[in-house]
């Protein structure tokens, strides 16, 4: 199957967030099609492999590595964020504590770990459990955008694990960002906007993705 | 309705799981009751004359129970299977043909062409027993039976002799083979039932043993040879509870007592705590980290996930509010602790085996001990300490695979951190882990390390073979087919000695260079 000139790239992308906002759920949906209600709690990390066949040329295999939640183990993600490429940050829509955390967690994230060009990692923005209703993201779609922006988020997507709804969308997201940062020059000048090619009117959902 | 009796006790337990069997029985009272009887099935209400002695859960050792089960399910389906064959076969034949209208006499039952089959040849074939007759269904003598010995239609050129021999003499081998098949299966659930015969009777003798000799004597026997020995055997799930809260002990001295006063502190907090997030849930985000992490909103999210496969500790479920209680007092009485991921899974394994308050006490002293105290506080210094004197005996042991490791940078951090939170409960099957268990009472913190290296062990040959991603993947989700006999001879074989030093000695000399040394010890990442 493997094309003789097929370029293969390796990333290692972190799922983080608090406790329960359904970091195993999404990466189960995401990897093995998907859902149960009764996932075991993470203790530590967890991983999944997902082999995507992103163009012609290149395959790219995503090492996902299922962060546990509590905000104890803080004193342990160090390890866990060694040679990350990019992250996922996870809340839950209907706990909108876990949303107060999400700054939390990205400041954590910025603050162990760098691309080795100096930038932080490309970063997606769950909002996970969208089916349960409540769409208070949707009349804040702007705010998250903002919000976005601020934070240094390179885009930000209303996900259901349980529904699989744009969970394959934010992952081309991510990964597309992170090509994008690996083959910019270091001394690029605009540091935070990355122009995104063509393929965000493909899937209609991708609106979520930062286009400027 | 009146209370039934809670099934079959013994090893024909109520059968929660296909792994492990409870006897799902008489509990104190929990403290938020049972909201209804929405969950009765799974609950059999507890014989009233029970005493409260034998009312101890049993993890049992994967119980007889089962595999019976097993068997008449297998044979019910079997059965279900033959029942609806003679339908699929009265559908017209030689369809494929075309054109041949259905022969009156076509949807001949199998067995009546074998029976004329068997008359023709002067030959009888005597199926050896009903039931194992049926199993047979895989190999389809209905249906190939039927072809093969048929004459062809009309307007086919009809069999040659040879064929026709040919065709005898293959559904003579099928028959042949089948009966072999047959045998050798036979013989095979024998044996099954002769090792679960023998393991339930050494249970049955080491209980007596345990329940008449040591336990009276406990001080005087628990450090002898023979006591040791059996109790590496595993503990009779019937003194196991017992067991454990001698072996960890009380050194806190908590009472009944002190647990009802942290319960009801617990309770007191959840309530108002349900009182005033519901309002202000945005406010109270800012609270303090620490109170936070105590709440009960964490424990409540967290009890969910605790071994959700035996829908027991789950909303509704019978072990739900006892566990729920059991955490919340343990935050109240340790706040320095907390409530800290992998506690529920402890607490749960305890529940099963003890009574509430004992659950409480040795709970409380189990997370007193060094090690466990080191992890849930996440000192990762002293962590950091464990996974080095992990490390030492890793080398030592299986020094092929320390250096495979150690070529991807595959840290203990990894896997380890999983499988010490929960002592293996979440990564073992549940029986499995209480066996681990049951030797950890006995040899401390060192037989955690002990049994990680025998799991590596166990999968040497195939961990040697994998890559990082895959490596990780394996130890954090271990396969479910795991049996005691592998495992414990693997742990077995891993000697806990580092040229003449003891697990202890490596440990506390690792402590000392820590006094000079400082935090950038961490494992070293390469690559």
């Amino acid at each position: 199957m493997q094309k003789h000139n097929q370029k293969e790239h390796l990333y290692k992308l972190l799922v983080i967030g608090d406790l329960g906002v359904g970091k195993t759920s999404i990466i189960k949906r995401y990897v093995h099609q998907n859902f149960s209600p009764h996932y075991r709690a993470t203790i530590g990390v967890d991983f999944a492999l997902k082999v995507l066949n992103w163009d012609a040329e290149t395959v790219v295999r995503l090492q996902l590595w299922d962060i546990a939640g509590q905000e104890r183990f803080g004193n342990m993600t160090r390890v866990y964020y060694r040679e990350a490429m990019g992250a996922f940050i996870v809340f839950d829509v209907t706990r909108p504590a876990t949303f107060e955390a999400v700054t939390k967690w990205k400041e954590d994230l910025d603050s162990k770990l760098v691309l080795p060009n100096g930038k932080p990692v490309p970063t997606v923005l769950l909002a996970n459990k969208c089916d349960q209703g409540i769409d208070v993201l949707m009349n804040n779609g702007i705010k998250m955008d903002q919000f976005c922006k601020e934070n240094g988020f390179v885009g930000w997507f209303e996900t259901s694990a349980k529904e699989n709804i744009n969970i394959n969308e934010a992952s081309r997201c991510l990964v597309k960002h992170i090509i994008a940062s690996e083959s910019e020059p270091v001394q690029s000048i605009e540091p935070d906007i990355i122009k995104p090619h063509l393929n965000s009117s493909k899937i209609g959902s991708c609106s979520a993705c930062f286009k400027s | 309705p009146a209370a039934l009796p809670p099934a079959p006790l013994g090893f024909t337990d109520v059968n929660l799981n296909s792994r492990n069997t409870y006897e799902v029985s008489r509990r104190r009272s929990a403290p938020e009751h049972l909201p209804h009887g929405g969950t009765a099935p799974a609950e059999p209400a507890p014989p009233p004359q029970e005493p409260a002695e034998r009312a101890r859960h049993r993890v049992g050792i994967a119980g007889a129970g089962s595999s019976f089960a097993e068997f008449f399910t297998r044979n019910f389906f079997t059965k279900r299977t033959k029942e609806l064959k003679p339908a699929v076969q009265s559908a017209p034949g030689w369809k494929l043909f075309g054109k041949v209208p259905p022969r009156e006499n076509l949807p001949k039952d199998s067995k009546i062409i074998q029976q004329e089959y068997e008359a023709r040849t002067g030959r009888m074939y005597k199926p050896p027993l009903p039931s194992a007759r049926r199993k047979n269904i895989e190999f389809e003598p209905l249906s190939t039976t039927a072809l093969i010995l048929e004459d062809r239609p009309a307007n086919l050129p009809a069999k040659s002799v040879e064929e026709a021999l040919r065709h005898r003499q293959e559904y003579d081998e099928m028959v042949a083979e089948a009966k072999k098949r047959e045998i050798k299966e036979a013989h095979k659930r024998k044996k099954i039932m002769r090792e679960r015969f023998k393991q339930e009777e050494n249970i049955a003798s080491a209980m007596v043993i345990w329940v008449n000799e040591i336990l009276p004597n406990w001080e005087g026997m628990r450090a002898t040879r023979r006591v040791r020995e059996l109790w590496w055997q595993g503990l009779p799930p019937s003194v196991r509870g017992k067991v454990w809260s001698l072996a960890v002990g009380n050194e806190l001295n908590i009472t009944p007592e002190l647990y009802e006063i942290f319960l009801s502190r617990a309770k007191e907090r959840w309530k108002s705590f349900s009182e005033t997030s519901s309002e202000n849930d945005i406010e109270d985000a800012g609270a303090s980290v620490a109170d936070r992490e105590a709440s009960l909103e964490l424990i409540k999210l967290d009890i969910s996930r605790t071994f959700p496969s035996l829908y027991i500790f789950q909303k509704g479920g019978p072990y739900h509010d006892l566990l729920h209680s059991v955490l919340g007092a343990y935050t109240c009485y340790r706040p320095d602790v907390g409530y800290v991921q992998g506690m529920s899974f402890i607490a749960a394994v305890l529940i099963l085996n003890l009574e509430e308050a004992d659950a409480f006490i040795a709970f409380a002293n189990l997370l007193n001990k060094p090690c466990q105290l080191a992890f849930f506080r996440v000192d990762h210094s002293m962590m950091l300490k464990y996974f080095a004197a992990f490390e030492v005996f890793f080398e030592e042991n299986l020094p092929k695979l320390f250096l495979h490791f150690k070529s991807y940078s595959l840290t203990p951090d990894i896997y380890l951190i999983d499988w010490i939170f929960t002592l293996y409960s979440k990564s073992l099957p549940l029986d499995l882990a209480c066996r681990v268990w049951d030797v950890f009472c006995r040899d401390g913190e060192e037989f955690l390390f002990r049994t990680g290296l025998g799991i590596l062990r166990l999968y040497e040959d195939i961990l040697l073979q994998m890559d990082f991603i895959h490596i990780a993947q394996f130890l954090t989700k271990l396969p479910e087919d795991i049996t005691s006999e592998k495992l414990f001879s693997c742990i077995a074989a891993i000697q806990m000695q580092n040229s003449n030093k003891k697990w202890a000695q490596v440990f506390a000399s690792l402590m000392k260079d820590n006094k000079e040394g400082d935090k950038n010890h961490s494992p070293a990442p390469k690559s």
